[in-house]
């Protein structure tokens, strides 16, 4: 049967990307400075020493390994995801105002959630959280207007907190946020090795 | 003749008015219509009388690209950045379209190839800006982003407006600063709209007063009279940290590279003198 293989393989790479693209694209020389940091997600990393490592380094690109857009699009989080509607991600809180959480999950826009009566004190910046997304921009066409008016912000129901699953993230932007959409599909994820 | 000669001694500002040494008396009738213009104060004299060095100017311009501001930047960086995300579909402006890849479940892609041009292009042009001591304005709308745009701005020792646009900034300088004021020789756009989604002020006045602009488009925004756009995600702070790094570093390259040339042939003046 060609399926267990298939589904081992994508497993396998599904678990590639939760680790991190960074990892997965060790044949370029751009992001392998994000790529050994393997220890528990710091999200106080400074902004400097990252954007220096990057800006600074010597930077040789391999005239036969660099990675087309089109293919680093198809192949990205966002797109094998699909429609957004009723997926589960991790996101990550990069901002508390009292009440409202906002948090960053990997796409162009964060969500703002209420805290959670459960658990409410354990939100605090840098806690990864599971969300369920509704949508990944609020925008509406209303009566007479040309263009859509959009909210800037994504649209997600606040599951709850990570659980000590363990998922380690490497590649993590100067905010401490997640690089990519990091997609939990429940029916692979006992393949993965956590 | 001897009418201009006695135009140029009784009004001595016609002694700018280069040819009139040798005028004809049409020139004459031709030059005293032009006094009736009123002669704008000058913006842009050479603040650096001591090295009027030719080839100080004139060697950067050789080059394509003579501060290598492509190794600065890569694909996967701007990938990494998610600087090809877009908004929705409804939210696209007409004029963006040849400058989005496509459009995936509603929401548009950036093609990033074209950033990539773009963004060198847009790069190289600060770079000789600030290689020339131009003053650099960056601007940007989107109050999450405000602190960030200033600390890059105070950073490479340039300037920053993120609060209200007043209307006569630009175009009005001379009556709300006084006169001799030095307009930003460059505007330097993060976000091109303002708080109401609709184009940022500074960028019509600044065409108006011939002021090159670059500016980062989103699918949402305008980019037709901008001199250099940078088609790209500016809601994203990951976005928007990529490109304040990349101004600040190639600010920060052209005025180094500008002192070590001043050194280069100031040694090779002395050189030559000695």
């Amino acid at each position: 049967m060609a399926t267990p293989s298939w589904s081992r393989a994508a497993s396998r790479s599904r678990a590639w990307q939760l680790l991190g693209a960074a990892r997965r694209g060790s044949s370029h020389g751009t992001g392998d400075s994000l790529g050994p940091s393997i220890s528990p997600p710091a999200p106080e990393k400074r902004p400097s020493s990252l954007t220096s490592a990057l800006g600074a380094g010597s930077r040789q690109v391999p005239s036969k390994n660099v990675e087309s857009f089109a293919s680093m699009l198809r192949r990205s989080p966002l797109v094998q995801m699909g429609p957004a509607k009723d997926k589960i991600v991790l996101g990550q809180i990069f901002h508390i105002v009292e009440d409202d959480l906002y948090i960053d999950f990997g796409g162009k826009f964060h969500c703002v959630c209420k805290r959670p009566e459960v658990d409410g004190e354990k939100y605090q910046k840098g806690s990864r959280v599971r969300l369920r997304l509704v949508d990944l921009e609020l925008t509406s066409r209303f009566l007479g207007a040309k263009t859509d008016t959009t909210l800037l912000e994504a649209d997600a129901v606040l599951l709850g907190l990570l659980e000590s699953r363990e998922i380690r993230v490497t590649g993590f932007g100067s905010w401490g946020t997640v690089v990519d959409i990091i997609y939990l599909d429940f029916s692979k994820a006992f393949d993965t090795i956590p | 003749m001897a009418a201009a000669r006695l135009l140029q001694a009784v009004v001595p500002r016609f002694c700018c008015l280069g040819s009139l040494g040798k005028a004809a008396p049409s020139t004459s009738q031709l030059s005293s219509r032009l006094y009736g213009t009123l002669l704008a104060p000058e913006a842009n004299q050479q603040v650096d009388p001591t090295v009027i060095n030719d080839k100080l100017i004139t060697e950067p311009l050789r080059h394509p690209d003579f501060f290598n501001v492509k190794e600065l930047f890569s694909l996967k960086e701007l990938f990494d950045a998610r600087v090809h995300l877009g908004h929705k579909k409804g939210c696209r402006h007409r004029f963006m379209e040849p400058y989005i890849f496509g459009c995936r479940l509603d929401q548009d892609i950036i093609d990033l190839d074209q950033t990539m041009k773009h963004l060198q292009l847009a790069l190289n042009f600060t770079a000789h800006v600030a290689y020339r001591k131009g003053i650099i304005l960056f601007i940007c709308r989107n109050r999450q982003f405000g602190h960030l745009v200033e600390v890059t701005a105070r950073d490479c020792g340039e300037y920053a407006h993120t609060r209200y646009w007043q209307g006569g900034l630009l175009t009005n300088a001379h009556v709300q600063y006084g006169t001799g004021i030095r307009l930003p020789d460059l505007l330097i756009f993060i976000s091109t709209l303002n708080n109401v989604f609709e184009p940022h002020v500074a960028v019509r006045d600044a065409a108006k007063m011939n002021i090159p602009t670059v500016g980062v488009v989103d699918t949402n925004c305008n980019p037709s009279i901008i001199t250099y756009p940078i088609p790209g995600n500016d809601d994203s702070p990951l976005a928007v940290e990529l490109y304040c790094k990349l101004f600040k570093m190639t600010i920060t390259r052209a005025k180094n590279k500008r002192k070590q040339m001043e050194v280069l042939y100031g040694l090779q003046k002395k050189a030559d003198s000695s």
